[in-house]
């Protein structure tokens, strides 16, 4: 099993969860929306795989670098 | 109502049936007269800027208030207004001190779990920094619009919602340039264009413009550049350095690039201070010699001209009007919705100044 931790690449909040824990995602799949400087911003699942965990909740504030979700890929 | 769609990052955008919901308490539809084609528009499209999909790009624009929300009495049906993205909610930090445009407030936007504004057939459209543009119709919070005078034409006054606001902005706002001191402006787009009319109108003494395109030094020259440079020969910086005895009070970088940024530093004197105004793409860093910051050199981020636009947008029409703010110059011209795509395209190969669409009224 291999966990691969999603990060936020910017400094703003949680908009939109878009998939849940147990998801099962491909490549480029949004998991969750982002607003930043009136920006939607999609984070999207880098591989293939399950989503583990989310561990931000809509409204949230969030800061660059942080750990928005976790992802299975199972390999 | 149409508007040009985008569903894929480097594909066309299509001309789509879109509905368009009901005014909120405290939302305006708006119907647009013109709306730019920004060179911001690019970096979404292209992908440098993800942005959720289907979404309809577009965010510098003029048109006439068509119908108002129960609770909005700041405009009316046949009003004429500039668009802004930098809708502000007017009670968090940022707005109560003066920053208006980093309000970061989510209550300008609807809601994840309310009906979106835009829809196509039940589909969820996002729409673009609260306002999407390129569409028949744009429904947007009551805080992202300005009123203006009537005797404003719509395709200057739309300039003024974007690259105007930006780029004299920065100049006016962001690094409050004085009057007499030394100026280059990196980048000779709309934006680049518009930082160099505001340092000629906040009186600069030197205007140093940097382009790799002569026609774009050209209108450089026309809109207030008192030099050019032709950074195609590889040295701009030091050609910089050269005219300006030491270096620039002040830099501006319009272009959106780690080489540039770096360039607009490299070119202060001490003391000076870089603005960058430009997206540079998500991930990229900059890097910058340490020392410089001995000789108190200064770099810092311009968004949107860090305005307050209700106050300022009515003062650029009125430069406009008295002859001091140049926009004729920045339209090369004018089209229809259904020709974005080679808008876009022509952006894309920098030799152009601005399209225009104009809607059917
Ligand atoms: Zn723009
Ligand atoms: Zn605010």
């Amino acid at each position: 099993m291999a966990l691969v931790t999603i990060e936020s690449e910017i400094t703003g909040n949680v908009w939109k969860i878009e998939a849940a824990a147990g998801t099962a995602t491909e490549e480029e799949d949004v998991i969750l929306i982002l607003e930043s400087m009136k920006m939607e911003i999609p984070v999207e699942s880098p591989e293939k795989g399950i989503i583990k965990e989310i561990l931000v909740s809509e409204g949230d504030q969030i800061q660059e670098g942080q750990d928005l979700a976790i992802l299975d890929t199972g390999d | 109502m149409k508007a040009a769609v985008l569903r894929e990052a480097n594909k066309p955008l299509e001309i789509e049936e879109v509905q368009v919901s009901k005014p909120g308490p405290r939302e305006v539809l708006v119907r647009p007269v013109a709306a730019g084609v920004c060179h911001s528009d690019l970096h979404f499209l292209d992908g440098s800027y993800p942005y959720p999909m289907p979404t309809i790009l577009g965010h510098e624009s003029a048109g006439i208030v068509e119908q108002v929300g129960r609770d909005v009495t700041y405009v009316k049906k046949g009003d004429h207004v500039i668009t802004c993205l930098s809708a502000f909610c007017g009670h968090c930090n940022k707005c109560l001190t003066g920053h208006l445009s980093l309000c970061a407030s989510p209550e300008v936007s609807r809601a994840a779990s309310e009906q979106s504004r835009l829809s196509i057939q039940g589909e969820t459209v996002h729409q673009f920094l609260n306002l999407s543009s390129f569409a028949e119709l744009m429904l947007i919070h009551e805080h992202a619009l300005v009123k203006v005078r009537e005797d404003m034409p719509m395709d200057r006054a739309a300039l003024i919602g974007c690259s105007t606001t930006t780029g004299v902005g920065a100049v006016f706002h962001t690094a409050a340039v004085e009057p007499g001191s030394k100026v280059a402006v990196i980048g000779c787009g709309g934006v680049g264009l518009a930082a160099i009319n505001g340092a000629a109108i906040a009186g600069a003494g030197q205007i140093i413009a940097v382009d790799m395109v002569d026609s774009k030094l050209e209108l450089a020259k026309a809109v207030g550049a008192t030099h050019t440079i032709n950074a195609s020969s590889g040295n701009a910086v030091g050609e910089v350095i050269e005219m300006t005895q030491g270096g620039c009070d002040y830099t501006f970088e319009a272009i959106g690039l780690k080489a540039t940024a770096e360039q607009a530093f490299q070119m202060l004197c001490s003391g000076g201070t870089a603005t960058v105004i430009g997206m540079i793409p998500v991930g990229t860093m900059v890097e910058l010699h340490g020392v410089d910051f001995l000789a108190e050199k200064k770099i810092q981020g311009s968004n949107m001209g860090s305005n307050r636009f209700r106050v300022d947008m009515p003062r650029f029409v009125d430069f406009y009007l008295a002859g001091k703010l140049h926009l004729d110059e920045m339209i090369s011209k004018h089209i229809k919705l259904a020709d974005i795509n080679l808008a876009l395209e022509a952006l894309k190969t920098g030799q152009e100044a601005r399209h225009v669409i104009m809607f059917d009224q």
